[in-house]
């Protein structure tokens, strides 16, 4: 088939050097374009200096190209106040911030919790544990039989005991995508409970608009947007913030330190403990202005497009049961499994033709349970994906389905 | 730059047809009523679970079975070790799963490990070069190791 990808495969060095790969495994990680690799070694040889330290001209470089990343992160975002915008190594550091600094704070005994059955790991196991050590009651909203969230379910879940009310903006193991607006409105209607949603999936994909949003806490990963690994992102409204205690405690974040107490560091300083990660800063920014470059709308459509393709040719196939809603509902995520191929043997002989797939229970064992199966096959689209890639996955399913078929 | 490795070990000497026929219509997939000693492992990868049951006479396994879902190299490697072991001593026993671990971890160059393997478990020795699938191949012995060892 003849769909193009959207950014050309030669702005990326690891697919320009393997022609052969098929890298559909994006929503794990993606790959880099080599804007983000110069990123990062221009900010070394040209700039690299401790930021906020040093008194001389370099270190203010340092500084000053840190600081314009949180402001191009920022803006791509829909933040417009950038000092609320919190530099982590990833999505899993922002939960845990969240759930320990407020979570810890404002959670006891009597109150309540609510996640969803389609959260990756990163956004359940932090507030299960929060409801572990506080006595909270940790509530799951189940799911549609397209694996959705049930919103008739969450309009019963949440009420006045409900504190925190954590769901994922699009799902990492089947692509579904929440109507985050329908959300906020049925939360805000029944409690005074924090949003905190997971944005790990739907940042690389969709354009997302923070202020916009009506939310409490955003969070979302760099690697899985062009962007380097161990950079992240937590976005939250100024007050939270600025009333939470600190998460880890070191240089950079303090104001004054006396010898039996200190006084913190205003945002967004007070949550980036120790030297800052300025480089994946740098180099994640110049990500984000890639991805504008493309624009994130086109990037939607692109997804959309190859997703529906692929869908079609792999629904034709026999015995294949696709995960989630329609396409128009899903991020540029194919979750599916196969009657007589095991996800893990797929995966094993899709390698062989080249075909790089994710196979297993994608840290959402939660939603595996509630699917009855162990794991499931996940095929990913991104920005550099082309309908050569959606040929190769279809004749490598071909083949494992015949090489399963051929035993005696 | 450099390319991301060829892919060199054929996958046709991993699913060879012994092994899919041991996938296809495994030995002694069932359940033991009264069994002396159990072991149970999770693939934490993939969730498969596979348990192991013995019966044991004396110190020797006069039967063996497992249940559990698995991929066909979990389900096959749990078919062919219930062949392997069945009439061992469980020392024994535990030696062969060792010869396994060996097995799998040995690079090319130790060509003497294979000859240390019952011959039922000869189509394993195709897995060997895929190290993303050696916890497959590992999880019934695993099982088969706790239940041997508890019982001791």
């Amino acid at each position: 088939m003849s769909l193009m990808s959207l950014a050309p495969r030669a702005d990326f060095p690891l697919l320009a050097a393997n022609p052969a790969l098929h890298y559909l495994d994006s929503a794990a990680t993606s790959q880099k374009p080599a804007v983000v690799l110069d990123a990062l070694r221009y900010f070394y040889e040209t700039s690299n200096a401790n930021p906020h330290r040093g008194a001389y001209a370099l270190s203010a470089l340092a500084t000053d190209a840190y600081h314009d990343a949180r402001a191009t992160i920022a803006r791509f975002v829909g933040v417009a106040d950038a000092d609320c915008l919190i530099f982590t190594r990833g999505t899993t550091e922002s939960m845990n911030l969240v759930a320990s600094s407020w979570g810890d704070a404002h959670v006891g005994p009597g109150d309540e919790i609510v996640v969803t059955a389609l959260e990756h790991h990163a956004n359940f196991v932090p507030w299960q544990q929060l409801a572990l050590r506080t006595g909270a009651t940790l509530r799951i909203v189940e799911l549609t039989p397209t694996q959705t969230i049930d919103l008739d379910m969450l309009r019963d879940v949440v009420g006045a005991h409900t504190k925190i009310v954590a769901i994922t903006h699009v799902s990492n193991a089947v692509g579904s995508i929440t109507p985050l607006h329908d959300v906020v409105r049925i939360v805000r209607s029944r409690s005074a409970a924090v949003i905190v949603v997971d944005g790990a999936q739907a940042v690389p994909h969709l354009p997302v608009h923070f202020d916009t949003l009506d939310i409490d806490f955003y969070a979302f990963s760099g690697h899985k947007l062009l962007g380097p690994m161990g950079i992240g992102v937590l976005v939250g409204r100024r007050k939270l913030l600025e009333a939470m205690p600190p998460y880890q405690f070191g240089g950079d974040m303090i104001e004054w330190v006396r010898d039996t107490d200190s006084t913190w560091n205003v945002l967004p300083h007070k949550f980036e403990a120790g030297t800052p990660n300025a480089a994946d800063a740098v180099a994640l920014a110049a990500a984000v202005r890639y991805l504008d470059g493309l624009g994130m709308a086109n990037v939607r459509a692109h997804e959309i497009a190859l997703l529906e393709a692929a869908e079609a040719r792999v629904r034709a196939l026999p015995g294949v049961t696709v995960y989630g809603p329609p396409p128009a509902q899903r991020s540029g995520v194919l979750s599916f499994s196969l009657a007589d191929v095991h996800p893990h043997d797929l995966a094993t002989i899709l390698d062989q033709h080249g075909v790089c797939i994710r196979a297993g229970h994608h840290c959402a064992q939660p939603l595996m349970r509630r699917l009855g199966v162990s794991a499931t096959a996940r095929a990913s689209f991104y920005v550099y994906s082309d309908g050569s890639d959606v040929d190769a996955l279809v004749g490598a399913l071909t083949a494992a389905q015949q090489l399963f078929a051929t035993v005696d | 730059m450099s390319t991301v490795a060829p892919f060199t070990a054929s996958i046709a000497a991993m699913y060879q047809d012994a092994l899919l026929a041991h996938h296809r219509a495994p030995h002694n997939r069932r359940v033991l009523e009264t069994p002396t000693a159990s072991g149970a492992r999770r693939n934490p990868v993939c969730g498969d679970e596979i348990s192991v049951m013995v019966l044991l006479d004396g110190d020797v396994v006069r039967d063996v079975a497992f249940t559990g879902r698995g991929c066909s190299i979990a389900t096959a490697s749990a078919s062919m070790m219930t062949e392997a072991v069945l009439g061992l001593a469980a020392g024994e026993a535990l030696a062969v799963a060792d010869a396994v671990d060996r097995m799998l971890h040995a690079s090319g160059a130790e060509a003497s490990v294979e000859s240390v393997l019952p011959p039922a478990l000869t189509p394993l020795l195709g897995v060997a070069p895929f190290p993303g699938r050696h916890g497959c191949a590992i999880l019934p012995w695993q099982a088969l190791r706790e239940a041997l060892t508890a019982k001791r």
